[in-house]
Formats: C-alpha cells, sequence, structure tokens
C-alpha cells in the first residue's frame, strides 16, 4: 500500500468513526444514523453481488439471501434464544450452504440464464416465507429482543443494546465496523492471487480451465462469500427493525444491489459502497417529489442508461486506477 | 384429478401466452424485458378503465389492451433499447435498462390507477359442473379458449405472414438476416411491440377473472422467466410447453402439497435447479458455450 | 522412442453427424506431431477432444498410460498435457506479465486461503512466478510488451502470450490450436522457432493442430492427417507430401494445398 492509499483509508475510518457521530451529536440530526446505517449494510450485501460481477455472473438475488440471513437470526434468536452475536455469523454460513446448494448446478450458466435464476430465487424466497410454518406466514416476526451483551471469558466486549443510551449509534458503529471488515476482506480477496483467478474467470472460463484452475470450485467458492455477505447483512437489519416479513427483501431489493455495484462501478473495490451511498440517498432526495418519487427515480435511471450505457465509472476508465 | 388437470390448462394457457411474448422480445434483442409483468398489469388496468369506468364492452378494451401496449412496447423499443444496444458493449446494460423501465411502468400505474386491486363485472355468469368432478366458471373457460386461440393466431402468423417469417429469421441469426434484407430495425420494433401487445392482452383476460394490482407486475415477470427458463430463452414452442407445464405444476402443487403448506413454489424452483443442472438450455432450447 | 500420449479409436458425434471417427495415433516424448487437414476435417474437434475440453463419445486418450478422456479440463492440465487457444482468448485486462503470472496456478504451493492471509508461503510463491514469469518473457523475446495491456496486442504478440502462458504451467505435453493463423512470414518463422526451442531447450513435447502447410512442413518431426473426420495418412513430412491420398484430399478442398 502506498502513502496515498493509507491517508485515504486513515481519511475515511476517521469520518466513519468520529466525524460521523461527532457531526450527528452536534447537528441533532439523529436520524441520519438510521439512513447511513442502513447505507452500511446494504453495502455489505452490495460487495457481495459485486463479487459475483467479479467471476462474470450478474447476480439479482442477494435480496433472497438477506432475507434468508435475516429469518435465521430472528428464528434462533426468538425460537431457540441464542444470542444474537451467534446468529451472525451462523446466517452468513446459512446462506453460504444455501448457495453453494444452488450455485453448483446453476454457476454453470452464464449472462441471462444466472440473472434470471438468481432473479427468481428472490420471489421464491419470499414465497417460502410465505409459507413455511418456521417463518410464521405474512405475520412474520415481531418484537425480536435487541442484540445482547457479547462477552468472552467474563470480558464484556459489546454491552446489551436494550440498556443502551443510544443504541442508534450502537447500530452504526456495528454496521460501519462490519462494512469495513467486509470490504477489507473484499479488497484482500481482489488483491491476492484469488482476485486475480477471480478476474480470469470473468474474462474467459475456458483459458482459466486449460491452466489447471478449478473453473466450478472457484465459481462456487466466490459465489457463497457473496451470499453470506448478503445473510450478515440482512440479520443486522432484522435486528434494528426488530421484526422481519415475507417482504422485508423483494426482487426490488435484489434489482437495487445490482444497481448500487453498476452505479459505483464494476472496476473497483469501493465501488459498491460508492454506488449504495449515492443511490439511497439519492432516493432519499427524491421524497421531496412525493408520489412521483418512483416516476423520477425511473426517469434518471433510463436517462443514465442512455447516457452512459456502460456505467457511470466508465467515464473515467481511462485512469485505471485499481483501489 | 380432472380439477387439476383442468386447472392446469386454464393457467398454463394464460402463462404460455405471457412467455411467448417475453421470448419473442428476446430472441428477437436478446434483451430480457424486466418490465413484461408490468405490461401485463398496465393491459389489465386499459381495460378495466375501459369496461368499469367507460362502459364499453369487454372485447374494445381488450383490443384497447392490446393496441396501447403495442405501441408502449414499439416506443421502448425504438427510443430505449435501440440506441442503448448500440452503444452498449456489456449486456448487463440492457437488463438495467429493462429494470429501468419496470420501475417506470410501475410508477405510470401507480399514477395512473392507483394502488387498489381492481376488476370488472363478471362476463359470462355461470358455471360448468360435469357431477361435481370437474367444476368451471364458463369466464374462465372464456378466457382459456381466446387464450389457446390467440396462441394459435401467433403462430399462425409467426409461421405464415411475411412479418412472420422475417421475425423468426432475425431471431435466428441477426447478421445473415440483415443479409438477406431483413429490416431489422423495423421487426425488432415490430417483434418488441408485439411482445408487449401479448401482455396487454393476456392483462385485459385476467382483470375479467381476478383483477389485478400494481404489485402484480414483478411475480408475473419471475414467473414468466421460468417458463421460458423451462421451455428454452427464445424458442416459441419452449414458450408454450414452458407456460403449461408451470401452470400444470402449480395447480397440482395446490392441490397436492396444501397439506404442507403453500410450498409449491419452492417445489418447483428446486426441480428447476435440477432440471437445468441436466439441462441447462431448457426443454426445447439449443445448446450452447 | 516411447509413446506418451496415446490416442485410442477416440470418435466424437454430434447428433447423426460424426465430427471425428476413431482416429487413433500416438505421440512419442519430445517429438513436434502436426494435425492437419482441410477445412471442416474434424481438427477442432479432435483438438478438444485431446484435451478433454469436450466428452468423447467413443475411444480414449491416454497420457502416459492414463486416461484422461472424461476428466475435467483443469485435471488434465494439472497432469500436464496443457492447450492453448486458436481464437485470441488471452485474460485481455490483463499485462502481459500479469497475464503468465496468474498462468502459473498449477504451480502454487499455498492453498488459496494462504494467498488470502499472505502466509510465508503464499509470498514466496510469487516471487517465484514473477521470476519465472521474467524468465518465459525472455525466452519467447516478449521484453518489448511485458507491461503492454494484453487488448492493446497485435495478432502476432497474441499467439506468443498464449503460448507464454501454456508454458507458465510447466507442461509435459503443449497443444498448440493453429499457432501460426493470422501471422505474417516473419512472424511464423519466429513462432516456429520457438516451437522447437521449447522442445530442444525444455524438452516438451508439441502437439499443434494447424493449417500453415509450409510451417507445418518445416516444423514437425511427423505428421497425421485427417479429412472428413477420420485419418488419412501419418508419417514424416517427407512422406505426407508425397502421399497421395493426401494430395488428394488437398486438392478436393478449397484452400488447395498451399506450398505443396
Amino acid at each position: 500500500m502506498t502513502t496515498k492509499n493509507l491517508l485515504g483509508l486513515g481519511t475515511f475510518l476517521i469520518t466513519v468513526f468520529v466525524l460521523v457521530p461527532v457531526g450527528i451529536s452536534v447537528s441533532g440530526r439523529w436520524d441520519f444514523y438510521y439512513t447511513l446505517t442502513s447505507v452500511a449494510l446494504l453495502s455489505i450485501g452490495a460487495a457481495g453481488v459485486w463479487l459475483t460481477f467479479y467471476i462474470g455472473r450478474i447476480n439479482i438475488g442477494q435480496g433472497a439471501y438477506a432475507l434468508i440471513g435475516g429469518y435465521v437470526s430472528a428464528v434462533l434468536v426468538v425460537k431457540a434464544d441464542v444470542s444474537f452475536w451467534l446468529t451472525l455469523p451462523l446466517a452468513g454460513l446459512f446462506c453460504t450452504t444455501v448457495s453453494v446448494l444452488i450455485g453448483l448446478p446453476i454457476l454453470r450458466l452464464r449472462g441471462v440464464y444466472f440473472a434470471m435464476v438468481t432473479l427468481v430465487l428472490t420471489e421464491v424466497t419470499r414465497l417460502s416465507a410465505l409459507a413455511l410454518p418456521v417463518t410464521n406466514g405474512a405475520k412474520g416476526i415481531t418484537s425480536i429482543p435487541l442484540p445482547g451483551e457479547l462477552s468472552i471469558l467474563g470480558l464484556t466486549i459489546i454491552p446489551d443494546f436494550a440498556t443502551m443510551q443510544n443504541p442508534k449509534l450502537a447500530f452504526y458503529l456495528l454496521a460501519a465496523f462490519l462494512m469495513v471488515v467486509s470490504y477489507a476482506v473484499l479488497w484482500r480477496i481482489v488483491n491476492s492471487r484469488l482476485g486475480h483467478l477471480c478476474r480470469s474467470l470473468q474474462q474467459n472460463e475456458e483459458l482459466a480451465a486449460s491452466i489447471g484452475v478449478n473453473v466450478a470450485y472457484l465459481r462456487v467458492l466466490a459465489y457463497g462469500i457473496s451470499s453470506f455477505y448478503g445473510g450478515i447483512a440482512g440479520a443486522v437489519f432484522v435486528a434494528i427493525s426488530q421484526s422481519i416479513y415475507p417482504s422485508s427483501f423483494v426482487v426490488t431489493d435484489s434489482v437495487n444491489f445490482m444497481l448500487y455495484c453498476f452505479l459505483g462501478g464494476l472496476g473497483y473495490v469501493s465501488g459498491p459502497m460508492l454506488g449504495t451511498l449515492l443511490l439511497y440517498f439519492g432516493w432519499n432526495l427524491l421524497s421531496v417529489a412525493k408520489e412521483y418519487q418512483l416516476l423520477v427515480y425511473a426517469s434518471v435511471m433510463i436517462a443514465l442508461m442512455l447516457a452512459v450505457p456502460n456505467g457511470v465509472l466508465s467515464l473515467f476508465d481511462r485512469k485505471g486506477d485499481r483501489k | 384429478m380432472e380439477q387439476i388437470l383442468a386447472n392446469g390448462l386454464y393457467l398454463g394457457a394464460q402463462y404460455a401466452l405471457i412467455a411467448l411474448g417475453l421470448t419473442l422480445i428476446f430472441s428477437l434483442m436478446n434483451v430480457l424485458n424486466f418490465a413484461h409483468g408490468q405490461m401485463y398489469v398496465f393491459g389489465g388496468f386499459v381495460t378495466y378503465t375501459v369496461v368499469a369506468q367507460f362502459g364499453l364492452p369487454f372485447v374494445v378494451g381488450l383490443l384497447l389492451s392490446g393496441a396501447i401496449l403495442a405501441v408502449i412496447g414499439a416506443l421502448i423499443e425504438k427510443f430505449l433499447f435501440r440506441p442503448v444496444i448500440r452503444k452498449s458493449k456489456r449486456e448487463e446494460s440492457t437488463m438495467l435498462l429493462a429494470a429501468g423501465v419496470a420501475f417506470f411502468l410501475d410508477a405510470v400505474i401507480l399514477l395512473a390507477f392507483g394502488e387498489k386491486q381492481r376488476g370488472i363485472p363478471k362476463i359470462v355468469d355461470g358455471v360448468m359442473n360435469l357431477n361435481f368432478r370437474l367444476i368451471m366458471p364458463y369466464d374462465r373457460i372464456m378466457v382459456a379458449v381466446l387464450a389457446v386461440a390467440a396462441i394459435i393466431g401467433f403462430i399462425l402468423y409467426m409461421q405464415y405472414s411475411k412479418p412472420g417469417r422475417a421475425m423468426r429469421a432475425l431471431a435466428q441469426d441477426r447478421v445473415a438476416a440483415q443479409l438477406m434484407g431483413v429490416d431489422v430495425d423495423r421487426y425488432s420494433m415490430l417483434g418488441f411491440a408485439f411482445g408487449a401487445m401479448l401482455a396487454g392482452v393476456v392483462g385485459g383476460l385476467l382483470v375479467a377473472i381476478t383483477g389485478v394490482n400494481l404489485g402484480m407486475g414483478g411475480p408475473t415477470s419471475i414467473k414468466a422467466f421460468m417458463m421460458i427458463m423451462i421451455g428454452g430463452a427464445g424458442v416459441i414452442s419452449g414458450a408454450i410447453a414452458g407456460g403449461f407445464i408451470l401452470g400444470m405444476m402449480e395447480s397440482v402443487g395446490l392441490s397436492v402439497l396444501a397439506a404442507y403448506g403453500n410450498i409449491t413454489y419452492l417445489v418447483i424452483f428446486a426441480s428447476l435447479l435440477i432440471f437445468l443442472a441436466i439441462r441447462p438450455q431448457g426443454l426445447m432450447g439449443k445448446p450452447w458455450g | 522412442m516411447t509413446a506418451i500420449l496415446h490416442v485410442n479409436g477416440i470418435t466424437k458425434r454430434y447428433g447423426g453427424l460424426t465430427a471425428v471417427n476413431k482416429v487413433s495415433f500416438e505421440v512419442a516424448k519430445g517429438e513436434i506431431l502436426s494435425v492437419i487437414g482441410p477445412n471442416g476435417a474434424g481438427k477442432s474437434t479432435l483438438f478438444k477432444l485431446i484435451s478433454s475440453f469436450v466428452p468423447a463419445t467413443e475411444g480414449e486418450v491416454l497420457f502416459g498410460g492414463e486416461r484422461i478422456s472424461d476428466r475435467a479440463p483443469h485435471k488434465v492440465a494439472r497432469l500436464g498435457v496443457v492447450r492453448t487457444f486458436q481464437e485470441t482468448t488471452i485474460f485481455r485486462s490483463m499485462t502481459v506479465r500479469d497475464n503468465i503470472i496468474v498462468a502459473h496456478h498449477l504451480r502454487s504451493k499455498a492453498s488459496l486461503l494462504g494467498f488470502f492471509a499472505g502466509s510465508r508461503q503464499a509470498r514466496a510463491d510469487e516471487e517465484a512466478f514473477g521470476a519465472s514469469a521474467d524468465d518465459i518473457i525472455a525466452f519467447l523475446c516478449l521484453d518489448a510488451i511485458r507491461d503492454e495491456l494484453a487488448s492493446n496486442l497485435p495478432q502476432g504478440h497474441l499467439r506468443a502470450l498464449g503460448m507464454a502462458i501454456g508454458l507458465a504451467t510447466q507442461p509435459t505435453v503443449l497443444l498448440l490450436d493453429e499457432p501460426f493463423a493470422g501471422m505474417n512470414h516473419d512472424e511464423t518463422m519466429k513462432m516456429v522457432a520457438n516451437v522447437r526451442r521449447l522442445r530442444d531447450e525444455r524438452g516438451v513435447t508439441v502437439l499443434l493442430v494447424e493449417h500453415d502447410m509450409p510451417a507445418v512442413m518445416k516444423i514437425s518431426d511427423r505428421i497425421v492427417v485427417i479429412n472428413f473426420g477420420e485419418k488419412i495418412a501419418e508419417g514424416t513430412p517427407a512422406e505426407i507430401q508425397s502421399n497421395p491420398r493426401v494430395i488428394e484430399a488437398y486438392l478436393g478442398s478449397e484452400d488447395a494445398a498451399i506450398g505443396m
């Protein structure tokens, strides 16, 4: 890492963990915590989608994993009385397992075909959540307790959220922390051999196989990691809203995850984070348009595609500076 | 048993008609029309407006649904997809555009028709009852018959008319068709209009039975995707097969699996995964690399 | 002369069409063997069969006595039978050197997790791969373009890069798919020299499928000729040049025997 990169990273971390909380407490705009927490969590999901793009697959199914992850956490917390902190990795792992089962047959499909299956997955997950007894149908799971205390060997690492004065801040810090870790992992993947191999898949699976890359394994691995991210994001969302319904994550969310990646750019690790921030804030700003919100949003999206059909960041492609 | 089959055929006929439009657009332009379900809902609302608001006959509503959607489809192709396809290097771009169009139509439907579920009075009264082994309201039978008639009409049109043949040539090989003197732009637009029209007509048919609402668009698109994956994307026979198969599976699932909660779609999806693992190109699709 | 690769009655049918019909031959260790034939004779299919990129309908390919048909392509590559591609399929958005480094995948001792965590083995691997890539670049005289993006390369260099990628896997047998296609005379001669050096200096056995007749005659120890999916002749370049069946096959085709 160069000095410049380190400086950038430092600025970013200080902004996220110091400047934002200070700014919010000074301005008194506590509602921003919810917005920024959402952005952080959504960008974790988007990071997963980005990784599947990185192996050359269009993934419009991240909403499904967010929903699955959310339900896993909710069910474990409510019905089995498991600590939220334990359900977090379990939600991720459960999603990875599901994605491996689905990915093994389906990752052979390319382009539009894979995209279709993932999209269908989102809808099927919603329908299953409606139908399965364990998810409590359309009524969903509500009044989920806030995350309890996390302690290791009697040492309290995170206090009980219910006893906190300001759980909003705590959730924000949790989401921001998870986001930073997720992107650090993603950055490391992309800049290690694994990333090179993923990139080789994206460009040419046959050539990759001819140099001995186990293409099928690598695809499933990347998709599994991607789904882990989706599951984690979903689980934290549920902890914040203390409820989950089959419609908590739907097709629109899956499409949005894809949009975040696109808007931010597929060539940059930080792309999905930027895309999520812009799009989420953009959407909220559009609420001034009242009932025309969706219309304006869709029109802007269409106009963008007409103006820059290869993605917004394609405008900066020349710089070619991969972070 | 007869009841399940009849329900399956009734569902399948509508589904096949939706899938036909989607697959036509896909085969002509390699565009996955996310907005197909929204077009269908839009068609339903047009018929609703014509019949319930203006008090005109159902047939007029149906024809207007088809016509208006055809115009919308043509405009979308000409002003949105054509320029993007021309300029874009990645196939994701058309997907995003299609998603944008889907959102856009949702917004338009919301503004023009509102969020409420809308239906029209029954067109035909009465129920066919064969010894209680098979019970089917006449209006459902009529809708199924109309749908089948539309499918047959579609096939005949594609098979024997000049535009139909041109579109088939285009679907088979764009470059070759161009060399043969097929006006690619014109027939792409016609195909898109035609596909949208089919969606609109099904919407119009359905509004007479179950009614339509804003939220139906997305799920309908997704069902249509499943159908063309079953049958093979871009193949006309595949779309019809896929439509009937999905209709039948739904009908069987709803009666057989009812005891286990409504897990029909989970089972269908699992079967689809297994099926695609064995035959990624679908039933009738050509193998691809 | 010990055979290292046996092709035993290999057959490929697509529906009713037989693309390759009961073709058998052997490749000796350290030889350069070319498969030639008129357009559409089934060369490409045969090539994919040997590298196990398409499954055979009948017959088998043995490498060192071990059956490699029906194995996943990456496993065949791991055994030491590595192919290059006819189409210019390179990792386009990477530089020449990065392309070659990535191609060292087979030789990596560290696990993917090791690479993720940056273990000592992983770092040692990366260093070794870099050195080896530089070595290959020098060997194939690619110094001038080592930091060029693959997508900016002209045809001739792309072929050379394709070979470099194949070489990076340290193959026992290298399968070259039309290595001279799209090259001018000078580039072809350079490539011929490189393939020869590959065998002479690195002991790699080479099996190539090619169209360019003069180059094939120059480079090959032995030649196998196929037409309509069947083997019609096998022998040294001199024998092939005077074989009436071969001449007939080529005269009967459109691209009549260039240089024969």
